[in-house]
């Protein structure tokens, strides 16, 4: 499928913002959903001892984007990108999303994790919510967060799907 | 009811994630790589209307839909955690081809990826848990 053309759906995902503030009172992030889990698991360490309530609301916005995924991706065909050639970007006639490259999620995320909490923010949080607020901790993150990609994409990628 | 509300929200944005394919390792590959405008200018007009939203909300000092005026928190930088985090964050991007929103996309799709993502993230957050102290700021 061709992807919903960005002038519709950018700003849909930047009228996420007003409308979490109107609506719900929160600023938009979804990352600390996992300091919630933590403060479950380990509620006696330092970081996870806080007011995990406040935060509490990002894993149940996280469930809605389980129900969409499971509405939109078994059902319709919208998310699936016609990939042009068998080798596009090192994955040679595979699907990415294969349990054979779950190794590879599994450490990615925990970069993800680990470097999430370390910016204190992620994607939702700093790029998009942070940058609307034109906070120069969100602009510092989105930088990092792109020269990271750019060098996991360029250095690590080729050499750890392709095997 | 406020959950019903928050869990709805989520699905529009996962909505709009999902047929934009932002939460595809293809699509991010494709922009690393810079071979389309797609998720350029995709986020640079999400961001764009966060930024009209925003400044919207405090010029009119608009009330949330519990009559109390709306204040939004920057967050504070971190010098170190904000260039080194954002690193590895961004390592971790390219890697899966996923954010945190698309971690949860994949749970409701491709759902072992989505799980094993899903502990990894959580295996991540522990761990600078338990290190917190000892990372400078």
């Amino acid at each position: 499928m061709e992807p919903l053309a960005w002038y519709i759906a950018g700003p849909l995902i930047g009228i996420t913002v007003p409308l979490l503030l109107l609506l719900r009172g929160k600023q938009l992030g979804i990352s600390s959903g996992f300091r919630v889990l933590g403060a479950q698991i380990f509620s006696s360490w330092e970081y996870f001892k806080y007011d995990w309530k406040k935060d509490f609301w990002q894993l149940e916005f996280a469930l809605g984007l389980i129900i969409a995924a499971v509405l939109i991706l078994n059902f319709t065909e919208l998310g699936i990108p016609e990939i042009a050639t068998e080798s596009a970007y090192g994955v040679v006639s595979k699907e990415i999303y294969e349990l054979e490259n779950g190794i590879l999620f599994f450490a990615g995320a925990v970069l993800i994790g680990f470097g999430a909490r370390y910016a204190d923010g992620c994607t939702a949080g700093h790029c998009i919510m942070g940058n609307a607020q034109l906070a120069p901790s969100s602009a510092i993150s989105t930088v990092f967060f792109f020269v990271g990609g750019l060098i996991a994409t360029y250095l690590i990628v080729p050499n750890l799907f392709n095997s | 009811m406020k959950s019903i509300l928050t869990i709805s929200l989520g699905m529009l944005f996962a909505a709009v994630l999902i047929s934009s394919q932002a939460f595809h390792w293809y699509r991010i590959q494709e922009m690393f790589h810079f071979d389309s405008f797609h998720m350029f200018s995709l986020l640079g007009s999400a961001i764009f209307t966060g930024v009209i939203s925003v400044w919207c909300i405090k010029k009119w000092k608009i009330s949330n839909v519990n009559g109390e005026e709306i204040r939004t928190n920057k967050k504070n930088i971190r010098p170190v955690g904000n260039s080194i985090g954002g690193l590895l964050f961004g390592l971790g991007w390219g890697i899966t081809g996923a954010f945190t929103a698309p971690v949860f996309i994949l749970v409701g799709w491709k759902w072992q990826i989505g799980l094993i993502s899903i502990l990894g993230v959580l295996l991540g957050t522990l761990i600078f848990g338990a290190l917190k102290n000892k990372l400078p700021k």
